[in-house]
Order: C-alpha cells, then structure tokens, then sequence
C-alpha cells in the first residue's frame, strides 16, 4: 500500500514536471534523501525510480529547460576537479572492489552537486530547492522527534523509516543536517513565498526546528550536541539580544536536563573523556594513523584505504558489584576503523591534493555567503534594495550557518560527500550566481545611467559653446 | 507504548511532508516567476529598452 502511495506521489510529481521541467530536478532530491524505494516494499522496489528521476531531471533541463542565466563558477570547477580527482584515486584504489562500490553514489552525489547550480536560475527555483530539503529532511525529522517525544531514543535505538543506518538514515550525519537546517526553516517565516509567511508557517517552523534539537538528544548523537553548542555560539552573531539570548538558551538547557536519561548522560561524558569508549577513543588513533598513511601515500589510498588500518591500545572496562566499582584494563585490537573524520577521510581516501580541493570548496562557500550577507545587508541599511531582494542576506548567513555547522559535525563523522550537504554546496553556487547577475545587472545600470548623463551634459555644453548641426538635420534638410 | 505507536507515527510524518510537498509543487508550477525571475526580468527588459532608445537616438532623424 505504501508503495502505491510514493508511486502516485512521484507520478505527480512527474506529471507536473511536463509543465515546468524544473520539478524533476525536485523530484531527484526527493528520492535522494528519502529513498521511498528502500521505505516501503513491492513495485516501487522493482523499478529504478532514482535513475529515472536523475534521467528526467537531467534530460528536462537539457532539452526543456530555458538556459538563458547558466554560469559556470569556480567553485563548480572545484567539484569537478574533485569528481575527476576521485576518478582516479578509484582507479589506483588500494581496496579496489570497495574503492568501487563507494564510487558508485560518490560520483552521483557530486555530479548532481555540479548540475544543480545551472537550474537555480531564479528566486522562486532558489526557494523550491531549499523548500524541498527542509521538508524531505523535515519527514524524518518529525518521526524521530515525535518517537522522542513518546519515550523512545537511545543509541541506535531509534527506528528511522529505513533501519540500515546508511546516508542520511545514519543518526549522526541525521543529527548534523538536521541542526544545519534550522537556520534555513527559520528563513521561510519571514521570506518564503510558496508559504507565505503566516502564523501557521512560523508554528510549523518552531515545533520543526525543536524536533531538530531532539534528534542529538533521542539519538545520543555526541556531534549533534556539539553541532547545537555551534549552532548556540553562531547565533549569538546575529542575535540584536545577546544576554537575553544566552539566558534564554541556559534557562532551555536547564530546564530540559532533568527529562534526559541517564544513557545520555553516561554518552555525552565520554565528549571530555574519550578514554570511557571504543568509538571515542579509537578516533585519535586513527586520525594518528591516517596522518602516519598520507607521509606514505601523499596523494591517498583511493575509497576506504582506512580498511588496511589496524591498532592495540588499553580501554578502561568499569565492572560495579554491589557497592564495588572496579576498573580492568583491556588490549583492544581494532581493524578496519573508519576514519570518524571528514576532513581525515578525504585526507586518507584523497591525499593532499583532494584534502586542498575539499577544503576550498568548504571555504569558499563560507567566504562567498559572508560576502553575499555583507553587501545585501549594506545595501539594505542605505535604502537601496526593493522588497524582492530583502531575503538575499537572511538566506545567504542561512547558507553559511549551514555550512559551519556541518564542518562542525565532519570533524568527528565521515561525511564528506554526503548528498545532502552537497546540496546546500550546490545552493550556496546557486544564489552567489543569483546574486552576481543582480549585480552584474545593476552595474549596467548605473554604467548606462552614468553615460546618458554624460552624454547629455556633452551635448548641452556644445549646444551652448559649438551650436554644430544635428546628424537628423543634415539628413533631412 | 512507542512500539505500538512506531508505524503510526511514521506514516503521519510521511503524510505530512507529502501533502506539503504535493501543495508546494503544484503552487510552483502554476506561478510565474519558476522560470523567469521577475527581478532579472526587469533588469533585461530596462536595458533592451534602454538599447531601443539609445538606437532610437543614434539612428539619422529621416530614418526614423
């Protein structure tokens, strides 16, 4: 039944797109977070619905599509570089058959990351795209909120709609997005125009963003929680009320510490000490051995060259008998151990060269959206932007808070091709482009404005002093 | 209690972020601005206005 459901869904969706082609750029992200084909069971399962989506959506813009803003950017370049650089690490790879495998949705998500920015050509495409992965992302969300909310949670504990803790399912990178997103759901309070800002929308935003702050907490997800102390920190930037904010946000904390469990609790603590835990712990040592890797293989061992990692080190096991606690300490052999890093992944995975590019893509976003935020918000403040341009900046430090805090939460997952992210990549190059056409367009403007003066003050000093015949006179006469 | 209630929950949100979806997409492809921005929009036809007018006033008065 729920796999008719999805089926009637994307045909809807698929028939609206023979209208506006653009649709089925929408209808690929919503297959690509949600993957209904791996929800729910029967047909859908047969029929490669991610494959045709990308099919149409690519095949949509090329022939239907209007082409007439397309731009192609540096940091366009940069994931292309990226792409053709993994390309080749994928072919020296020292695990080849699961250097392939991660190839596999690796160039996809990157490729899709690439296209992206070439269909964003307007405020109203810009919108449905950040739209879409508020609320594909928001479904997920509201379940897990909501399971939380009735008493469920613990670490990997909670249900998700699908149970295989891959992509965005995985309880971390779900933490991570979830808390990057918020900014962007606040955005649609007072900007969005497919929902237009009503009592309604900013309802639905805040019960969303508080099921966001539950996902760290139901999942016991240690970088959601640090994910929500850099989403705290950011915030107070653009807050006008610091100490009301910072007052309001403890009185929150405090007031929500007597409701969490004491596995949350037990969780959180191995944050200052990491020695408590294998996950925690090995982290350091991996990262040791990825640095120890690259000296080696500078330009990276191609897709999970972790796989050929192995380490011993001595891990606390606590035993309480009755009123006795007693500590042993254990060698623990550990093999394979992902990197639990971003940046280490693409270090290991790309060496130096993909760690640069991977870097300049991140760091270039951020620098852009400042740059966006830093000009609209002047703009603004001199009485110089309309109505339709007001959600630029809001949407530009929405973007850029995004990508921080997902910087945040890479520093202890790996997650550096996560299509979700590359998304917001994709929506970040988008607006930029957006916005360097406003300004290429104003430019113009005020070139023309400057030229017809000039021309008229010309023209009226040789009426007073020369009184030459006009062309039209000669002509006619 | 949760157990129970797991299936229920899920096919609520998914229910909800469907219809909003449904809703959003319809509204998109019936509005105007999805493939032409009104803002550049504007910038574009003042400036191929402003061409028409420029042209208008290099061209001979005869040929007018």
């Amino acid at each position: 039944m729920l796999g008719f459901v999805f089926l009637a869904f994307v045909a809807f969706v698929a028939l609206l797109g023979l209208k506006r082609p653009f649709l089925w750029v929408m209808l690929y992200i919503y297959i690509d977070i949600i993957a209904p084909q791996r929800i729910a069971w029967g047909l859908i399962q047969n029929i490669s619905i991610s494959f045709l989506a990308f099919l149409a959506a690519f095949g949509g813009y090329l022939i239907l599509d209007r082409k007439e803003y397309i731009k192609f950017s540096w940091r366009q370049a940069l994931l292309a570089l990226l792409l053709i650089y993994c390309f080749w690490t994928t072919g020296n790879a020292e695990f080849a058959a699961e250097a392939q495998t991660k190839w596999e949705w690796v160039w996809k998500a990157l490729f899709f990351a690439i296209f992206l920015p070439f269909t964003l050509t307007s405020r109203a495409r810009l919108e449905a795209m950040a739209l879409t992965m508020v609320l594909c992302v928001g479904m997920i969300v509201i379940a897990t909120g909501m399971k939380v909310v009735l008493g469920g949670g613990g670490y990997g504990q909670l249900n998700f709609f699908v149970d295989d803790n891959s992509g965005i399912y995985e309880s971390s990178t779900l933490a991570t997005v979830a808390i990057a997103l918020t900014p962007l759901i606040w955005w649609f309070t007072r900007f969005g125009t497919v929902f237009k800002p009503h009592w309604t929308v900013t309802a639905f935003a805040i019960a969303l963003i508080f099921a966001c702050l539950l996902i760290p907490i139901g999942t016991e997800a240690r970088t959601g929680l640090l994910c929500i102390a850099a989403l705290a920190v950011l915030m107070l930037r653009y807050t006008k009320r610091r100490v009301m904010f910072v007052a309001g946000a403890a009185v929150l904390g405090l007031t929500a510490l007597p409701f969490l469990p004491q596995s949350y609790y037990d969780r959180m603590a191995t944050i200052a000490q990491p020695s408590g835990d294998e996950s925690a712990s090995t982290r350091v040592a991996v990262w040791k051995w990825t640095l120890d890797y690259v000296s080696a293989r500078p330009f990276g061992g191609g897709f999970d060259s972790y796989r050929g990692n192995s380490f011993t080190y001595e891990m606390p096991i606590t035993e309480v008998e009755g009123n006795t606690t007693s500590v042993e300490y254990k060698k623990v052999t550990d093999e394979a151990r992902a990197f639990h890093s971003s940046f280490f992944e693409v270090l290991g995975e790309q060496g130096w060269p993909g760690l640069a590019i991977w870097l300049a893509l991140h760091a270039l976003g951020v620098w852009q959206m400042e740059r966006i935020g830093m000009r609209w918000r002047a703009r603004e403040k001199a009485g110089h932007i309309e109505e339709d341009e007001a959600w630029i900046a809001p949407m530009a430090t929405a973007l850029q808070l995004a990508s921080l805090i997902y910087l945040v939460g890479a520093t202890f997952q790996g997650i550096a091709y996560q299509p979700v992210m590359l998304m917001i990549i994709g929506l970040q190059i988008g607006l930029n482009t957006y916005c360097q056409k406003i300004e290429s367009a104003l430019a113009k403007e005020a070139r023309d404005t400057r030229l017809s003066g000039k021309a008229a003050r010309k023209g009226g000093r040789r009426g007073a002093s020369e009184q030459p015949p006009q062309s039209g006179d000669t002509v006619t006469a | 209690m949760l157990d129970t209630y797991a299936h229920m929950i899920d096919y609520l949100a998914l229910s909800i972020g469907h219809g909003l979806l449904a809703v959003a997409f319809l509204r998109l492809a019936l509005r105007d601005g999805l493939d032409i921005d009104p803002l550049l929009g504007g910038f574009k036809r003042r400036n191929a206005e402003r061409r028409k007018v420029r042209r208008a006033k290099r061209a001979p008065k005869g040929r007018r």
